[in-house]
């Protein structure tokens, strides 16, 4: 007749979802996780849908709204931590750069194309600029790099070589309730 | 890392005139209460904007990158993303507390148990008794003295004891343990009292306490029905939300209410039921009438239960079985020290003022949402929000397409962007504009659906 106040999570659990992201978050971080994953899992199917995502109202004012939803949703708990995983000061800047490779990869092939490049750049800049205007600014920045067919993982990173990550950094509230 | 919610509420308070902004919501029909939407627009408008200018700004003095780098920085706009997902201050205001389970043990879960059939089986049926009693004596006394008695004074005082008195049995019903703190209000010219909103029980404990007119949404059912034949007589204003029209009637009868010596009137500025642990913005309609603002702080004990009426979630008379079916409702309410608008203060800051004092008596954080935001998606319903964000990240990638233009775009937010490329988004820029003109000149003439209402809907 016990009551778990962190909503039925095990140890056991807790061990795997800490494993599973390489010990980017605590014990306490999963757990206040697990409650927010509930809140938003409104029928508590196991997974959150758009809908539910969207309902958001700092998430649906992102550009990226529509990439994230792809990520984020249906996804179940383990994966939901998984992809919250590179946004904290513990995961090393190789996953990190992985992370965002694989937003860019929109087609999942391994490889972000022109055409994947097309779509992330549609929603990060939305109207303002037209179709010639990315093509031709995807056409410049893949030459640049010496890769037009598109970049594999290592000129992904090659390119963000320079690039300072801090501000890849979000914090879990300890205290949810 | 989260834009809005840096921000200090407040700041993005806009000047225009906001004749809705009254408007409280005991419930409200979903994905309405369009045009109540912008000066929350203009405030997360004007908060993102000058976090992602700064930001962008400090980005660009620091390095110089090469375009493909540029092209592949995403992480800021990731991370926000993910900081949304993780927590927002916006759902936790409407999310209601679980009972806090005891019978945790095998020696507590018999009284447990025991206490559950008490409630429902013995409570309950003589609580339904009583309150039927109650509104049959109601009813026998209150429509004959509308009917019957000549119009004056006597019988609007005859008619708000009836009123307190039916809403004394609703008390009744649920065992309100409820505490009054500060004088009791009076009638008179000129004064109006704002109060945080949980749910339209609010109301009757305050009505059996002291008679008050309220402005709310009308309902439909039993609750339509007292509205509509009975809290008539004390004055009350009602409207539906999704008419324009309505509202500006609303608005000048409110005026006039306020300015003549009636029964006093009572407004939920935050326009929506919030679950009594946060505050949302306070809409400004009650603060721009030079009237005298009475701030009533009302704080529910979680004890029993949680008297938060998720209206989306359950009808208001499940949520009055569940008051009825608990032990109690425990509550708080504080009468504070009536506020005039001072000099030089606008009425956002009045307004925040007022909140403030409300939010502190009742042990309640403010945060800055529009709480209209519960019933629509912001993003659908604004697309320039995320325009604008996406601006500056087209405008770092466009001084590589035409170097001319380097400079121009990205430190001036507020800029449209030039010619080529723009010309989609300057087009969505001119309606946002056209919009937002069109509420302002109806807003503050007063006019009757005006241009805004067919703009606003070509914009989403």
């Amino acid at each position: 007749m016990g009551q778990a106040i962190s909503g039925g999570l095990t140890q056991n659990d807790v061990d795997e979802v800490v494993g599973a992201c390489k010990g980017a978050f605590s014990q306490e971080e999963v757990e206040s996780l697990y409650r927010r994953f509930r809140s938003l899992d409104r029928g508590l199917k196991g997974y959150i849908g758009s809908e539910e995502l969207l309902a958001i109202p700092e998430l649906s004012i992102n550009p990226l709204a529509q990439r994230v939803l792809r990520l984020f949703e249906s996804v179940n708990f383990l994966e939901f931590v998984k992809l919250l995983a590179p946004f904290t000061a513990r995961v090393s800047r190789e996953d990190k750069l992985q992370f965002l490779f694989t937003v860019f990869d929109v087609d999942g092939d391994g490889l972000v194309s022109p055409d994947d490049m097309h779509v992330m750049l549609r929603q990060l800049a939305g109207s303002t600029l037209t179709d010639d205007d990315i093509g031709a600014l995807i056409a410049r920045g893949l030459d640049g790099a010496g890769s037009p067919r598109g970049l594999t993982l290592q000129g992904f990173k090659a390119a963000l070589a320079g690039r300072d990550l801090g501000a890849m950094e979000v914090v879990v509230p300890s205290d949810l309730s | 890392m989260s834009v809005t919610e840096a921000a200090p509420n407040g700041v993005a308070r806009t000047t225009s005139a906001q004749f809705h902004s009254f408007l409280p919501g005991l419930t409200m029909p979903a994905g309405h209460a369009a045009a109540a939407a912008d000066d929350l627009a203009e405030l997360t408008d004007r908060e993102v904007e000058q976090a992602y200018v700064a930001a962008e700004e400090e980005r660009l003095l620091g390095h110089s990158h090469s375009l493909l780098t540029d092209m592949l920085s995403i992480e800021g706009v990731l991370a926000d993303a993910a900081a949304a997902v993780v927590d927002d201050s916006f759902n936790k205001c409407f999310t209601s507390t679980p009972s806090d389970p005891w019978n945790w043990n095998l020696y507590l879960f018999p009284m447990w148990l025991l206490g559950v059939v008490f409630r429902y089986v013995i409570l309950f049926p003589l609580r339904l008794f009583g309150l039927i009693a109650c509104f049959a004596a109601f009813f026998l006394m209150f429509f004959p003295v509308k009917a019957l008695w000549p119009p004056g004074r006597t019988k609007l005082a005859v008619e708000q004891r009836l009123i307190r008195f039916m809403c004394g049995g609703f008390v009744l019903s649920w065992t309100g343990v409820i505490r009054f703190h500060g004088p009791r209000p009076i009638r008179g010219a000129g004064r109006v009292w704002v109060a945080n909103h949980t749910s339209m029980i609010d109301y009757i404990i305050l009505s059996s306490y002291s008679a008050f007119a309220v402005i709310m949404q009308l309902h439909s059912g039993w609750v339509g029905f007292l509205q509509t034949q009975c809290l008539d007589s004390l004055g009350c204003l009602w409207f539906n939300r999704t008419e324009v029209k309505d509202r500006h009637l609303v608005a000048q009868r409110m005026r006039q209410h306020v300015h003549a010596d009636a029964t006093p009137l009572l407004i939920f500025p935050e326009g929506t039921c919030v679950n009594n642990e946060y505050c949302v913005m306070f809409k400004r309609g009650a603060f721009e009438m030079d009237a005298v603002v009475h701030p009533i702080a009302i704080k529910y004990n979680k004890i029993f239960v949680d008297a938060f009426w998720n209206s989306r979630r359950q009808s208001f008379t499940q949520h009055l079985l569940k008051l009825m079916t608990s032990w109690a409702v425990v509550a708080d309410v504080y009468f504070l020290e009536p506020q005039r608008r001072r000099e030089g203060e606008g009425t956002d800051g009045f307004a925040s003022r007022v909140q403030e004092m409300i939010a502190r008596k009742a042990n309640l954080r403010v945060v800055p949402w529009d709480g209209y935001l519960k019933y629509y998606n912001l993003g659908e319903k604004h697309p320039g929000l995320i325009e604008k964000r996406r601006r500056v990240y087209a405008d770092v990638l466009r001084k590589y397409l035409r170097p001319s233009e380097a400079g121009g775009g990205a430190g001036a937010g507020g800029a449209r962007p030039g010619s080529g490329g723009g010309g989609r988004a300057a087009g969505v820029g001119r309606v946002e504009e056209g919009e937002e003109e069109g509420e302002q000149q109806q807003q503050q003439q007063q006019r009757p659906n005006g241009a805004a209402s067919p703009e606003t809907k070509k914009v989403n």
